[in-house]
């Protein structure tokens, strides 16, 4: 904290899209935090991007809609934004800045944190091995959460995306504790109706009081975007390493997010990358989701999942790719199955949980766990197979095993995949229900699993 | 004289400071009051531009820049195996005893330990004469290595003057002096300085002609890289670029594993710390980290310093190369190494090619992947070691005709495509074999023959062969359906399944199937490839294919893998004769028939 | 036993079939009704159990609901308290600063404040704005720096409505240091909330114990 006066500016040169540069400066810093005080005295922050040869570039996040050459005042206030913590940040609402969005006071900081964060030193790291039950067969069964762990959702408009991450929100445990998690929720640009519904949902659960919610809304100023995530994940980082809890960060939706990054580019006039995104797209997006992990010797941990909807259902757009590129996995929520009504409509060959290996098995869940959900992503990748097959052939070109795929993938869906909103399965439960769809499968085709598993849990048809 | 300027702009990672008439091209620089380490990349005027390897959050005009006269460098002594570097040599071990959990800025740190003591074996004595790169004696580093000590490869010379004798010294303590006409005399120690963007020197290069063995099939067997070779790896993600680099510095037969972490997960580089103690060298049975150095620049580290982590890196590597030794680099990825350098570009107002790309992103490559190589070291005594660069591409949407994917081939000879849809379907390692290729298959096919089995060229070629009809049929069966087939053709399928699942997927997390000796893996090729003879046969004879299929020797061949460590190979006999076994029932029960 | 007609036995025949016909039917709807009974008993049971189910669910869900909300709305609460409080001694200590001129040292401070408008704005000729009290000491000490450093500020006409201090601007109007009491304030205000509270908060635990003995 500066306890100095700040100068206050009032020659703007320039104001171009979410822009503002300011002429004359004496005194500014990279990445320094900007009062911008309008003509009719309204006050909105922003933040330096270039500073040199007398010019500052600010970014305002509140946007530039309003603002006037003249009549303009600039006040660098000598730090760079830093939210205020403290554990009395439970419970309540903030906007995508982190003020106050309750109707109540300020929060009382123990400290400041600057809400870009610093790089967790890798050396420094504990690696993720605790099982995070989410009480929903698909995620438990193959998609396995660990503590530490980023896991994006990617999906598509209009689907449950939203549904499925306040289910795991709601019914996060770690096998063998009692804790709970904390959630920070974070609402980047989404409607009114979504971030509601998240709310209520962790008010009727009796979570609100372990949560933390940042909410900026569709019509909420765009730029202010890029903030949002950063402030949550400060509050994440605290709460997990300060306070040693557990945190589940809830970021929806990070498209969003980039749009904002995207409308800055344009403004700079920077050289774009692949399809128009800047080239930092990749190192920006990793600053926010490596904000995730535990750290040796200390209690808490940052759990991500970050969600996003692909533009056109596309996976090789840039967000959702590169996105991929830096989570430990990614869940995709699949059209088809949406349409066909399966909740939650996980389209498990695309989806992949990287740390899964090291959250189960022997000691941690059950021996036979990574072994079986391996053998159903093959089961059910050469169901879709004979499916698309049987469209051109018709049923009787197909041989008899491939007959028996046919069922074991249908089963799949229906009996393993398909659960109800509010459903929270055990693990036994869901390593049971695998158990009934490889059991549709003869022995000899369970390739991927130990002889003593297959003799242990192999349920013989009657 | 060191140059002295002040900064006139920030914008993220780029800063310009004026003042700076005497700076030098790619001099290091401290930059600003909290002395952030810079390195000039263009000088305009007087005007240095200069990317900064930490945050410069809170830089602001007028700060001081103070150049060092040194060009960027690392440190190359005893002391670097096991540890854990960021892009510029720092140790994060160092680097979180002064900062933390999370990485601050402005902290000087000691690359190596310049203190600790080793016991000095000197090779050479007073009177000889000695040349750049030639060794002094040696210090063992760990149990696993035995450490030359080298004359800086850019030493002019001379007649040793002064020796130490045999005991135990530090790294900073003078080991010899030496002496050349003209008044040319050095004090040399157990460590130097060499500049990371400059190759380190050879006397002459070879060659590759043997394999890096891996212990994974699909590359030791179907798609191999030598000794001294480039292979790249790209796949978009979720193909297990990570999990097959990991593979490779774990079980590759070489002396030295220099494992890059450009622009990529955190969690990742823990795994290699944590895991990398625990596993055993399969040759030495010492643990692996005794042979491995990290150097972690994780995608949310600042973005200059992992421009500089790839020549950290690969320096490093010549280094111990120069002792001697087969040495591996492994980046991942060198997309990410790329877009640090796109964003650079950008910052300086360059003017861009494709994709944003600087138009000298292929000329980088070229030169990277140059300084692979099996090479004579330079001095004496004469010996000769490699560096084999991998390289993973991450390329955008999964994409390979992007900027990146496409110039890395020009100067790669060994190419494993990872394939999304093998991925999908949960088909690991997901190299595809149908795009991949290597350019050293006739290069190594001797050494296979010599020391493993005179039939591996053949099986490789016949067991290959079954894959690429089956990749044909494939086509037949999708618009027909595989009952459209006529048997022999159905029998394919089913033995490239049995290849598939038998030898190309390869389970990373099972304790046996992790790593698959050159014995083992022929034999396995093998044995399937006598089962499609045998089943040809069988099949020609009468006996149906519904019955081959039902054979249950086909689940103790794909299960071999896992079920059959290394050191029991020879139960894969007993295999064998349960499966001519089976035939020969098979084919007796033809005969019954017949005779009814 | 007279010999019956071939038409009663006839007659008796189809009587007494009809009749078994009808015991069985009778029989049988019985059977049925006393499994229909029994199966709607069950399906009554396992419904009930449901619904008591489903009816146990919604109460626990209720009474997390109630506690968890309950709980955090005392908390709020006590939140606007404490701000309240943090208010009212933020306007004591406004009032009490209206006589921060009377200190000793204020006219140090207004001179120290001076010197540093003049450093951090980089110019000579500044406009200096203050309250109504402090303009004359403003003027004295403005001439005073003039003549030892040569510079141009000048006293501003206008007095301004602010608790002490001074506002600094450069005479073409494009820089402002504001060095009032008021923006010292809102500077240092985060950093008095939290001592102001944590005042609060001791004496509040105190009397707490002091009830609980």
């Amino acid at each position: 904290m500066s306890e100095s006066a700040a100068i206050e500016y009032t020659k703007v040169a320039e104001i171009k899209g979410p822009l503002i540069i300011i002429d004359g400066i004496t005194k500014a810093s990279f990445d320094e935090l900007v009062e911008i005080e309008t003509s009719d005295s309204t006050r909105r922050l922003g933040r330096v991007l270039e500073v040199g040869h007398g010019k500052a570039v600010v970014q305002v996040f509140e946007g530039t809609t309003g603002l006037a050459i003249s009549g303009t005042k600039a006040k660098f206030l000598g730090k760079t934004m830093a939210m205020p913590v403290s554990p009395e940040l439970l419970g309540r609402v903030f906007d995508g800045l982190g003020r106050p969005n309750d109707g109540l006071p300020d929060p009382i900081a123990e400290k400041f944190l600057d809400v870009n964060g610093e790089p967790m030193n890798p050396e420094r790291r504990e690696y993720p091995t605790s099982f995070i039950q989410t009480g929903v067969s698909v995620i438990d069964g193959m998609l396995t959460l660990v503590r530490g762990q980023k896991l994006p959702i990617f999906s598509g408009s209009g689907m449950p995306h939203n549904i499925l991450a306040a289910q795991i929100a709601r019914q996060a445990t770690v096998v063998g504790t009692k804790e709970d998690f904390a959630v920070v929720f974070a609402a980047i640009g989404v409607q009114y109706s979504e971030a509601q519904y998240f709310k209520r949902s962790l008010e009727e659960s009796g979570a609100l009081r372990r949560s933390v919610l940042f909410l900026n809304l569709a019509d909420d100023p765009a730029i202010e975007r890029i903030i949002t995530p950063r402030v949550a994940l400060t509050v994440a980082e605290y709460l997990a390493f300060d306070m040693g809890m557990h945190v589940l960060a809830i970021l929806t939706d990070m498209t969003n997010y980039e749009e904002s990054l995207l409308e800055i580019s344009a403004a700079r006039e920077e050289v774009p990358g692949r399809k128009g995104y800047p080239g930092y797209l990749y190192t920006d997006l990793a600053n926010n989701y490596e904000r995730a992990g535990r750290i040796r010797g200390k209690n808490g941990s940052v759990t991500q999942v970050p969600i996003l909807s692909m533009p056109a259902d596309d996976i090789t757009h840039p967000i959702p790719d590169l996105t991929g590129y830096i989570t430990e996995g990614q869940i995709v929520l699949g059209r088809d199955l949406f349409r066909k009504g399966v909740y939650p409509p996980v389209n498990v060959l695309m989806s992949l949980s990287r740390l899964m290996k090291d959250g189960v098995g022997e000691g941690k869940t059950r021996s036979d766990h990574m072994e079986v959900g391996n053998q159903l992503y093959d089961a059910y990748s050469r169901a879709q197979e004979v499916r698309a097959l049987a469209e051109i052939v018709g049923r009787s070109g197909l041989t008899g095993v491939d007959l028996k795929y046919l069922d074991a993938g249908d089963m799949f869906e229906s009996h393993f995949l398909k659960q109800e909103k509010d459903e929270n399965r055990g693990l036994e439960e869901t390593l049971s229900r695998t158990w009934d769809v490889l059991s549709t499968l003869p022995e000899g085709e369970l390739t991927k699993i130990k002889e003593k598993h297959v003799r242990q849990y192999y349920k013989e048809t009657k | 004289m060191v140059a002295k300027g002040r900064i006139v702009w920030v914008s993220g990672p780029a800063v310009r400071a004026d003042g700076m008439s005497s700076a030098k091209m790619y001099e290091t620089v401290e930059v600003g009051e909290s002395k952030l380490i810079g390195e000039v990349i263009r000088l305009t005027g007087d005007v240095a531009f200069i990317q900064v390897y930490e945050t410069t959050s809170g830089l602001k005009p007028g700060e001081p820049v103070v150049g060092t006269g040194q060009p960027l460098s690392v440190a190359l002594g005893p002391g670097i195996i096991g540890q854990i570097y960021d892009g510029i040599q720092r140790p994060l071990s160092e680097m979180a005893k002064k900062s933390g959990d999370f990485i601050g800025r402005g902290i000087a740190t000691t690359p190596i330990d310049l203190k600790k003591k080793y016991k000095f074996i000197p090779t050479v004595k007073k009177g000889d004469s000695i040349t750049g790169g030639s060794i002094l004696g040696t210090v063992d580093e760990t149990p696993l290595l035995t450490h030359s000590i080298l004359v800086p490869p850019n030493h002019r010379g001379g007649v040793i003057t002064n020796m130490v004798g045999e005991g135990d010294y530090d790294l900073e303590h003078v080991l010899a002096e030496t002496q050349k006409d003209g008044g040319y005399n050095t004090e040399l120690k157990m460590y130097h300085k060499w500049p990371v963007r400059h190759p380190r020197p050879y006397t002459e290069r070879y060659d590759p002609t043997v394999p890096l063995v891996t212990g994974q099939r699909i590359i030791d067997t179907y798609f191999p890289i030598a000794k001294g070779g480039t292979g790249a790896i790209p796949g978009g993600f979720g193909t297990g670029k990570t999990v097959t680099l990991h593979q490779i510095a774990k079980w590759a037969d070489s002396k030295v594993v220099v494992y890059i972490g450009c622009g990529e997960r955190g969690n990742e580089m823990t795994e290699v710390l944590v895991e990398f103690p625990h596993l055993l060298d399969p040759r030495s049975g010492r643990p692996l980290m005794e042979r491995t150095v990290l150097v972690a620049n994780t995608s949310n580290m600042p973005v200059a310093a992992r421009e500089a982590s790839i020549y950290t890196g690969v320096t490093i590597a010549e280094y111990y190369r120069d002792m001697g030794f087969d040495t591996v680099l492994v980046a991942d990825s060198t997309s990410r190494w790329a877009e640090a350098l796109r964003e650079m570009s950008g910052r300086l107002e360059e003017m861009p090619a494709e994709e944003g790309y600087p138009s000298y992103l292929a000329s980088r490559l070229a030169e990277f992947y140059e300084r692979a190589g099996r090479v004579r070291s330079l001095g004496l005594p004469e010996r000769s070691g490699s560096v084999t660069l991998i390289g993973a591409v991450s390329p955008s949407g999964a994409d390979f005709t992007e900027p990146v994917t496409t110039h890395t081939i020009r100067f790669i000879k060994t190419f494993w495509a990872l394939d999304t849809r093998l991925a999908y379907s949960r088909h690991y390692p997901s190299i595809n074999w149908m795009l991949s290729y290597s350019g050293y298959l006739e290069d190594v096919a001797k050494w296979w023959k010599e020391e493993v089995s005179s039939e591996w060229f053949e099986l490789r070629a016949e067991s290959y062969h079954i894959l690429q009809r089956e990749d044909t049929l494939k086509e037949i069966v999708r618009l027909l359906g595989p009952e459209a087939l006529p048997d022999e053709e159905k029998l394919i399928l089913e033995v490239a399944r049995m290849l598939k699942i038998g030898i190309l997927q390869q389970n990373s997390f099972d304790k046996v199937d992790t790593y698959c000796s050159p014995q083992k893996q022929v034999k396995l090729v093998k044995l399937i490839v006598r089962f499609y003879k045998e089943a040809l046969k069988a099949l020609r004879e009468g006996s149906p294919l519904a019955d081959i299929r039902a054979m249950p020797v086909i689940s103790s061949l794909l299960k071999a893998k896992f079920e059959i460590p290394d050191e029991e190979v020879q139960r894969l006999d007993g295999v064998e004769n349960g499966m001519i076994e089976q035939f020969k029932k098979l084919q007796s029960k033809e005969e019954v028939k017949v005779v009814v | 036993m007279s010999s019956s007609s071939p038409l009663e036995r006839t007659v008796d025949k189809v009587l007494s079939q009809k009749e078994s016909e009808l015991i069985s039917k009778i029989d049988s709807a019985y059977q049925e009704s006393l499994r229909n009974l029994d199966s709607s008993k069950s399906k009554l049971n396992s419904e009930y159990m449901v619904i008591i189910e489903n009816a146990k669910k919604q109460a626990e869900n209720l009474k997390r609901q109630i506690v968890g909300s309950s709980r955090l709305s005392a908390r709020n609460n006590q939140l606007v308290l404490i701000e309240d409080s943090v208010k009212t001694v933020f306007e004591m200590a406004r009032k009490r600063l209206l006589s921060l001129h009377k200190e000793p040292d204020y006219e140090k401070l207004m001179k120290q404040a001076l010197l540093n408008s003049l450093n951090e704005i980089g110019k000579t000729d500044l406009i200096i704005e203050c309250n109504k009290t402090d303009s004359g000491l403003v003027r004295k000490l403005v001439d005073g720096i003039n003549k030892e450093k040569g510079t141009k500020m000048v006293a501003a006409d206008e007095n301004v409505d602010i608790l002490g201090g001074i506002r600094a601007t450069s005479s073409d109007g494009t820089l402002t240091y504001d060095d009032s009491i008021d923006s010292r304030i809102e500077r240092l205000k985060p950093l008095i909330r939290k001592n102001i509270v944590q005042i609060l908060r001791g004496s509040e635990r105190e009397s707490w114990s002091q009830k609980v003995e």
